[in-house]
């Protein structure tokens, strides 16, 4: 059976890029029915999968099967709906999912960041070009894909092959044993070196010692990066605006709107 | 006989049922105060015509039966949606701004601990290790409502209303962030529940005696975040009719508005919990503590006290929200942003630089390093702002320089 396990998961992949492919908005019509069907039936098959290989669902692991499953549908509506406002909520509602398996992790930190950042400022910000790029309602770009086959034939095998290595790991089936949702290891024996007399400080803390500590090289050099990209945002998108010359001589300061004509 | 409420997960299931009963009722009754202060503001009479039915023959207990009307009317009204709305968004947008502003309650500590039996009780629904952080996200979500909206309501105004309110809070949430961060450093805690403990009894000054600076300017950015006057640009009836809730009409029209004032509150208590010692009563934690706010009282009275402590300073923020949103008119749109880019953020950087620089060297409870610290950089901005000498606003640079006939 165990060796069967990558095969199982090779042709859930492909029937799942086939979903995604049947989803996309096409000139001709998207089979949405038989797409969903696909999809849900690929995404019981790997939980079926995960609960038969590595932990049975419980009631501890309820909300990792319900919102992995939320995470994954919401993720494939991103890609095939053809409104980009829908696919941003849609987006938002990945974010929001990932964050709750990350509160069930007990990353809680990485949880509330990923909110922040994602759903809070990137996300809004691409709501706002999105809106203001189309106010005249959907384009007729929007109804076809494009390069369907190619983007989803690479994503999918990408996919496909990291899921086959994972299982192949010894590590992933008896760190999930038992306990369906692991607790990032790491982070928690660090939390125990570092905090052991005060239990209540929980992983913020861990994490900032992590980082401002070992990492503190990465942590300055990403933050300069950052700081490179915004300047060089900032200095490519300012343009030299010409004034037009109307040929009409410019009023003095101080005189411009006190010329009106009387009524 | 209350010995199944010894369970903190009963425990807070129950206490977040009595919150949201008790946030409904208040902000049904906050809509009523804030007509009355507004007319008390403008020398009207305001709200006073409807009491309980006439029960009580022709007195009408000054109005006070006006938010159960209100809330009838909004219910019973004709919920229009307009033929050409993106439906599903239309629908979703004004549930969405709700829920958003009801969830950030969850981690407010409403009376410190609460000692039933033999267990000790938070007085707060959840208590996660990112306390803080959560009300920042929950807060950074609170645009989707009005964005989604105006959006999807297919109309030029509630568009430039909602695009002028995303603009607005992405401005605003960098100083509020960074005001939070300052608290966050002097106190080295992201629970609610232990900044609060941080600023009780013999050990702790309220937040407010040592950064100033920081609390007007959280509560300045808590302005723009609720969308209230003098930041409502979002909702400038003026220019905009009725800005992003245009389309809007009956209970859905009513749903954005229970979000905003759910949002006051919210945001009211946060800035209690950070700034002014939450649940504590002392004079700015200067004087001896009000008996049964401290942080060892666990008695039921003494959480009774402290809860009505905490609604007290609620309350005076939300009037003084009303005050101001009566008093001041509304910004324009470049002032609005001059204000966030090159007023606050500069200020706030430098807030953060220098608590950064007293928890190094051990002196963040130091009120003389704190203070002297903060007017310093206030006035070294509004020094630059001086000698830089530049108009303040693009219709300035138009006027004549003082003193200069007009028309010159």
């Amino acid at each position: 059976m165990s060796s069967m396990v990558p095969y199982i998961l090779y042709v859930l992949f492909a029937s799942g890029g086939a979903a995604i492919y049947l989803a996309m908005p096409k000139p001709s019509g998207s089979q949405r029915q038989a797409a969903l069907i696909l999809g849900v039936s690929v995404i019981a098959g790997l939980m079926g999968l995960m609960s038969m290989h590595f932990v049975a669902p419980n009631s501890n692991n309820l909300f990792f099967y319900l919102f992995a499953g939320v995470a994954v549908l919401a993720a494939g509506r991103v890609v095939t709906h053809p409104e980009p406002t829908y696919s941003a909520v849609y987006f938002a509602l990945v974010i929001l999912s990932v964050a709750v398996l990350l509160v069930i992790q007990r990353a809680e930190f990485l949880a509330v960041a990923l909110i922040i950042i994602y759903a809070g400022a990137i996300l809004v910000t691409y709501a706002f070009v999105i809106m203001l790029a189309q106010q005249s309602g959907a384009v007729a770009t929007n109804t076809q894909a494009r390069e369907p086959m190619m983007a989803i034939l690479v994503s999918f095998v990408i996919a496909g092959a990291i899921a086959g290595k994972i299982e192949q790991l010894d590590a992933v089936p008896v760190r999930l044993q038992g306990q369906a949702v692991t607790q990032a290891t790491d982070v928690a024996d660090t939390v125990a070196t570092l905090d052991e007399n005060d239990s209540r400080s929980g992983h913020t803390r861990a994490i900032g010692s992590l980082m401002f500590g070992p990492y503190l090289i990465v942590v300055e050099l990403s933050g300069i990066l950052l700081l490179i990209a915004m300047v060089g945002a900032i200095a490519i998108s300012r343009k030299q605006v010409p004034i037009e010359d109307t040929g009409e001589p410019r009023l003095p300061v101080g005189q411009i709107g006190r010329e009106a004509p009387p009524f | 006989m209350l010995s199944w409420l010894e369970n903190q997960a009963v425990f807070s299931a129950v206490l977040s049922l009595l919150l949201i009963g008790g946030i409904m009722t208040s902000v049904a009754y906050c809509i009523y105060f804030e007509r009355k202060i507004s007319a008390w503001i403008q020398d009207r009479q305001g709200p006073n015509r409807v009491g309980f039915l006439g029960l009580f023959g022709n007195f009408h207990f000054w109005g006070l039966g006006q938010p159960l009307a209100d809330g009838a009317k909004f219910l019973l009204k004709e919920d229009i949606i307009p033929s050409r709305v993106d439906k599903p968004l239309f629908i979703l947008a004004p549930a969405i701004s709700m829920v958003i502003a009801l969830i950030g309650f969850v981690v407010i500590p409403w009376g410190g601990f609460y000692m039933l039996g033999d267990t000790l009780l938070s007085v707060q629904v959840a208590n996660p290790d990112v306390g803080l952080l959560y009300v920042l996200g929950v807060g950074s979500m609170g645009v989707y409502g009005v964005v989604l909206g105006g959006w999807a309501s297919n109309n030029k105004y509630s568009m430039y209303g909602a695009v002028r309110a995303t603009a607005q809070m992405l401005s605003y949430e960098i100083p509020m962030g960074i005001a939070i961060l300052i608290v966050v450093l002097a106190c080295g805690e992201l629970r609610l529940e232990e900044i609060v403990a941080g600023q009780v009894g013999g050990n702790g000054l309220w937040n407010i005696v040592l950064h100033p600076v920081a609390f007007l300017i959280l509560l300045i950015t808590l302005f723009a975040e609720t969308n209230r006057a003098p930041f409502d640009l979002a909702e400038a009836e003026q220019e905009l009719v009725g800005g992003f809730h245009t389309e809007y009409s009956a209970m859905k029209f009513a749903m954005f508005f229970l979000g905003e004032y759910v949002h006051m509150i919210t945001g009211s208590a946060f800035i209690c919990v950070l700034f002014l010692g939450g649940w504590e009563l002392s004079f700015f934690g200067i004087g001896p503590a009000f008996p049964g706010t401290g942080i060892e009282d666990t008695g039921l009275i003494s959480v009774l006290i402290k809860i009505g402590v905490l609604s007290v300073k609620v309350a005076f923020f939300i009037f003084l929200f009303m005050l101001v949103r009566w008093t001041l008119p509304r910004f324009r749109f470049d002032q609005l942003m001059r204000l966030a880019w090159k007023g606050l953020i500069p200020i706030s950087l430098g807030l953060l630089i220098l608590t950064v620089l007293g928890v190094y060297m051990g002196w963040q409870r130091s009120v003389i390093y704190n203070l002297g610290g903060e007017i310093a950089i206030v006035a070294a901005t509004l020094g630059v702002v001086v000698l830089a000498n530049k108009p303040v606003s693009g219709r300035q640079e138009n006027m004549p320089a003082l003193g200069q006939p007009l028309g010159g």
